[in-house]
């Protein structure tokens, strides 16, 4: 221990652990700076995004020290912290001979394993956790949730898309229209390529494949009116393969299916 | 052992009847020839595909349009006619028909295909010799980077300009695929090519490598690949990302054929490059070269070499069996017909993650190697060093699914893949911290090389970190197909792999042209390319947090700011690179010459004159120590063993007493 | 300088380019050539994956060949050219072990008789291809199958060229006791492909009805 002591008494270490606290500190800021970006078209509008969100401050905050540590080393080497040679002389002398440090090397593995088990398990917790409130492995007819979900096939070709609500008439619409704190589940299917469905302030995002049909499902937690982009470049005007999910009052989701010439079963 | 045979020796060997002059054929083959040879073949092909396909048309048929797919088989044995026809031009096929006749290289006929004493011509032929294989791939490399720079470029000024289309959108889509796959190709053979070739015999103390008739084999093979995939543009494009996904690449017109035989031939060349690798490299080090005094690049481009050995056929059989699917009308990928999207992705990526490896590993390995030899100080930890590339190209055949979390293939095998993935991270941190604790207490000498670590070492941290972002499923659900994903593997493939190689380059151009690369010239390039980097990734990076797709030419006015700031960037990227180009250029015809050991570094190539020559060493050397035999005692390790001591001392004085 | 007698004593064949022994250029030859097979073993496990992958799904219901005008292919050709195969292999590796105690007459018929072998194998594969129950268009399985026999074809050609090389050398005294290698590895790599072929055989064999009776039709979301 007192090898330890001794180690943090060179100048040279404490300077880099003082620079590796202040880029720590601007890597957690940039953390915020990147959620307010993921934010600025009115997101998070699910319960799911706010995970998605939540992970990235995770995930940024727990690699932040070793991220700093490496740029601090770097930084110090960098800036002369240890003398340097010009460009334009030679080196006329070696320096220190360090073949290994049996500590540094196990102190290393140690922290970057524990750091990558961290992630795994809380990427793994956060997997299960968005699953459970989307469609994901779980069929529809097992959620346990009380409210009755609405279902929606999703249609995509080149290059626009279809949702039709299999429970109220099989109304067509090109608009995803939901109310907000209900459960949706999407069925989603392509009639040509591989297209990818992304509602893009909700977090979920599924590939629309020719002759399979893959689920997905989140619950609005939001009013308003969000995008859905193709994520997947699918073509000519993948560009162009947008529309909207409008989140709505379960009062304006109800006269909207009337509208639509549908029935509510439920 | 030592197996070494000085030249004079050679003369005593019995040979084989010498057939004809020496060198045979290949005395009349060079790339014109080739070239020629090509063109002919592909239109001869052209006409009998054409006739065939006509009569099993049937009756009526005036052309092989009648076939719904005739159009199809007619581009594609064309594009089959020029790379036998260019191959066959070049001499390729001289080795293998004289093998079968029993007609043996003498050794006239193996100095004559080395080019000795030939001068300029030799770069022109199939030439053996692995110092003129290196600097071919130099250039084709250079050609391909040029390319794929000017592709990027066209792409920018789409994104840039935000308020009109500057391309249709099917030429749009085209020019990002080709962007995409020329720079990949660009990529894999960027320190494996030139330095894999050149540097890596010598280093390893050897004459030549394994099979030199397979590595002129290989260079030729590539540059019969190239055309193809380059004339996409002028065949209606292939209107797909580089990863020319089914069915969409299916709806693609004849220009995508381009593409396939590109692939199909580029992996040929790969294979047989692995092969000449990995064998030189497990056979032909030099005596006292054992495992653990073997150069760490040369690790670094074996692991790579294993990777693609292995897995880039399933890259080669995706391509294969979607140009089945447009010829023979198979239904590999067509899913109305019993084919399966999925199986497509799989085989994609089953290369295409261990291909990311392929890349940046040469590139890590190579700085490793350079980097003792500018602080003057042993490689730190070496063992970690060869632990942590092993671990990658183990783990990297086990994470291929991340690339597929949102596929909706097989939702509960996300879980594992994202475990996988996380822990191929660990291996990496080793390299990481060879790194930072070979630089630990370091003088670093400011050259080029030197400072392109630091470059490297940052963009590796940001790549990393997002990395880490995408490999967790619930954030890839966000990130997933959006510019996010676009800036992280620029700042991976790019950031550290292309900067990583034009450090690897400058260190090795002094051995390989025999002029130091300009340092000024080269600097400016360098920093200036770099500072366009960061401007146009960073605010690529905004981009897809804000929710913009990736491959789309209009957008929503959301992403407007970070698409005109990425512009911008890319266009200094582009000055900067012009700017290294001279200098790799100007370096060439007029640079300092240098002496035989340019650095001051202690593998084996610095023991042999610069330039050098036909046969690498004069004798054959015989390895005694590590190639990081650097760094004086070191003065903390000093101290302490005195403090010991006197306490040792002490305690024994106060234990007499 | 040129000599047309190649060397007398058994222990010291040396190689004419390099001035190496044989056992050192051997050795690098049977390392080429082991990673030769490994990376064709991917390619052959693509093609398996394949087959199976798409046995698996049954996209569409469109694994069977079209029922009607197209069929399963019968099984007993595939056996028939593999055997071809595994007894040319067979006839090859004998004739090298000859080879090594110094029967050159016996290398030259083994390899002789190995072509020809092959040579009916390959047409044999040829002629399957051609009268296949099924085209190229026929679905899945129909797919899955005409590339695994192509790819058997191709690599039949292969190994008749190798397997004449072999034969053209060994008269040529290119091959010889104190210079067997190539004979071996081209033994090594017809090996290869009977273990590649015999996979073939046994996924055609086995996996030919889709498990998956009930996947959904195209473009629909009912089951």
């Amino acid at each position: 221990m007192h090898l330890v002591k001794e180690w943090l008494q060179r100048p040279y270490v404490r300077r880099i652990l003082w620079i590796t606290v202040a880029i720590t500190a601007v890597i957690i800021a940039l953390s915020f700076v990147m959620v307010a970006f993921m934010n600025q078209s009115g997101g998070p509008a699910s319960s799911i995004m706010d995970e998605i969100e939540k992970t990235m401050f995770v995930l940024t905050i727990a690699c932040a020290p070793l991220m700093a540590a490496t740029l601090a080393v770097l930084t110090y080497s960098w800036w002369g912290g240890w003398g340097s040679v010009a460009a334009t002389d030679a080196p006329t002398e070696d320096g220190p001979g360090i073949k290994t440090n049996g500590v540094a090397v196990v102190t290393w593995i140690t922290i970057c394993s524990l750091l990558a088990g961290f992630l795994v398990v809380w990427g793994l917790v956060e997997l299960a956790t968005i699953t459970s409130s989307s469609y994901g492995s779980v069929p529809a007819n097992q959620q346990p949730n009380s409210v009755k979900p609405v279902d929606v096939n999703v249609t995509a070709q080149q290059w626009l898309w279809s949702f039709e609500y299999p429970d109220s008439g099989k109304i067509t619409s090109s608009v995803l229209v939901l109310p907000v704190n209900v459960p949706a589940y999407f069925n989603v299917t392509s009639l040509d390529v591989v297209h990818s469905f992304w509602v893009v302030e909700e977090g979920v995002k599924i590939d629309a494949n020719p002759g399979a049909i893959t689920n997905t499902g989140f619950t609005p937690t939001k009013l308003g009116t969000f995008n859905v982009r193709c994520a997947e470049l699918c073509g000519l005007h993948h560009a162009y393969m947008e529309t909207q999910v409008k989140v709505v009052t379960q009062e304006q989701f109800n006269s909207w299916i009337r509208e639509q010439g549908g029935n509510k079963t439920s | 052992m030592s197996t070494a045979v000085a030249i004079h020796e050679e003369a005593h060997v019995p040979q084989p009847k010498q057939v004809g002059r020496p060198g045979g054929f290949l005395r009349r083959t060079n790339f014109l020839t080739a070239l020629i040879s090509g063109v002919v073949t592909a239109g001869v092909f052209w006409v009998v595909t054409d006739k065939i396909t006509t009569a099993v048309a049937g009756a009526g048929a005036t052309n092989s349009m009648a076939l719904p797919s005739g159009l199809n088989i007619n581009i594609t044995m064309m594009y089959i006619g020029w790379v036998i026809g260019f191959m066959a031009g070049i001499g390729a096929f001289a080795g293998p028909i004289r093998w079968f006749l029993g007609h043996d290289l003498t050794h006239a006929d193996a100095e004559y295909m080395a080019g000795k004493d030939m001068g300029r011509e030799k770069f022109w032929k199939f030439t053996t010799d692995h110092k003129v294989v290196g600097i071919q791939y130099l250039v084709v490399t250079l050609i391909l980077f040029g390319f794929g720079g000017l592709l990027a470029m066209l792409i920018r000024t789409e994104l840039g300009a935000t308020w009109t289309e500057v391309f249709n959108p099917n030429f749009y889509n085209s020019i990002i695929g080709t962007h995409g796959i020329v720079m990949v190709i660009a990529m894999i053979i960027v320190i494996s090519g030139p330095i894999g070739n050149f540097i890596v015999p010598i280093m390893c103390g050897a004459r030549d490598m394994a099979f030199p008739r397979l590595n002129a084999l290989s260079i030729w093979l590539l540059v019969a690949a190239v055309p193809p995939l380059v004339s996409n543009l002028l065949m209606g494009g292939i209107r797909d990302g580089w990863t020319v996904y089914q069915p969409l690449a299916d709806q693609a017109p004849i220009g995508m054929i381009g593409y396939q035989i590109c692939i199909i031939t580029f992996a040929f060349s790969t294979g047989i490059a692995s092969v000449n690798l990995i064998t030189t490299i497990v056979r032909m080090r030099a005596a006292g070269m054992t495992w653990s005094r073997t150069p760490i690049l040369v690790y670094g481009i074996l692991g790579s070499s294993i990777m693609g050995l292995v897995w880039f056929p399933m890259y080669q059989y995706s391509q294969i069996l979607a140009l089945s699917d447009r010829t023979l009308l198979t239904s590999f990928f067509v899913p109305a017909s019993g084919g399966s999207v999925w199986l497509y992705e799989n085989l994609f990526w089953l290369l295409g993650h261990p291909e990311v490896y392929v890349i940046v590993i040469p590139a890590t390995a190579g700085m490793l190697e350079y980097l003792p030899v500018f602080v003057r100080k042993p490689l730190f930890s070496y063992r970690l060093a060869v632990a942590g590339i092993f671990g990658v190209v183990g783990l990297s055949a086990v994470v291929w699914v991340h690339h597929m979390y949102m596929t909706g293939w097989a939702p509960q095998s996300n879980y594992p893949f994202m475990l996988s993935t996380e822990m191929i991270s660990i291996p990496f941190s080793f390299l990481v911290l060879v790194v930072l604790g070979t630089m630990w207490r370091g003088k670093p000498w400011k050259r080029l090389p030197m400072m392109a670590v630091y470059a490297v070492v940052w963009n590796k941290v940001i790549g990393g970190i997002t990395g880490v972002f995408l490999s967790d499923t619930p954030v890839d659900q966000y990130m997933h197909g959006s510019m996010f994903v676009v800036a992280h593997f620029h700042y991976m493939l790019m950031g550290a792999g292309l900067f990583g190689a034009m450090g690897v380059t400058a260190y090795f151009f002094p051995k390989m042209i025999g002029r130091y690369l300009d340092e000024f010239w080269g600097s400016v390039g360098f920093w200036t390319a770099f500072a366009g980097f960061q401007v146009t990734f960073m605010s690529m990076f905004v981009a897809g947090l804000q929710g913009m797709p990736r491959r789309v030419l209009q957008f929503d006015s959301l992403f407007n700011i970070s698409n005109w700031i990425s512009t911008i960037g890319a266009y200094i990227i582009g000055i900067g690179m012009l700017i290294f180009l001279y200098a790799i250029i100007e370096s060439w015809r007029n640079g300092i010459p240098a002496p035989d050991n340019p650095w001051g570094g202690k593998t084996l190539e610095n023991f042999t004159t610069t330039p050098v020559p036909h046969e690498n060493f004069p004798v054959l050397p015989v390895v005694t120590s590590g190639p990081y035999d650097f760094g004086t005692p070191d003065p903390y390790e000093l101290a302490d063993d005195a403090i010991m001591q006197q306490t040792e001392g002490a305690e024994k004085v106060s234990a007499q007493s | 300088m040129s000599d047309t007698t190649t060397n007398s004593s058994v222990e010291s064949a040396l190689s004419p380019t390099t001035g190496e022994p044989v056992e050192v250029t051997g050795a690098r030859d049977k390392l080429g050539v082991w990673m030769i097979i490994v990376s064709c073993t991917t390619g052959t496990i693509a093609l398996l994956v394949s087959y199976a992958y798409l046995w698996s799904l049954n996209v569409n219901g469109a694994w069977a060949p079209t029922p009607g005008h197209a069929n399963w292919a019968p099984v007993w050709p595939f056996w028939v050219i593999f055997t071809a195969m595994f007894i040319a292999t067979l006839i090859m590796w004998n004739g090298y072990r000859g080879l090594s105690k110094g029967n050159v007459g016996g290398m030259k018929s083994a390899a002789l008789l190995s072509s020809l072998l092959l040579l009916a194998a390959f047409i044999g594969q040829v002629v399957q291809i051609a009268t296949f129950p099924f085209g190229p268009a026929d679905g899945g399985y129909a797919s899955a199958v005409l590339w695994l026999a192509i790819a058997n074809a191709i690599w039949l050609f292969v190994a008749i060229f190798l397997a004449t090389a072999i034969f053209n050398r060994t008269r040529a005294g290119r091959v010889a006791q104190e210079n067997p290698n190539h004979a071996r590895l081209v033994a090594m790599f017809m090996t290869y492909l009977c273990v590649a072929s015999f996979l073939g055989c046994v996924f055609t064999t086995v996996m030919q009805e889709s498990p998956n009776t009930n996947s959904p039709p195209f473009g629909t979301f009912s089951q």
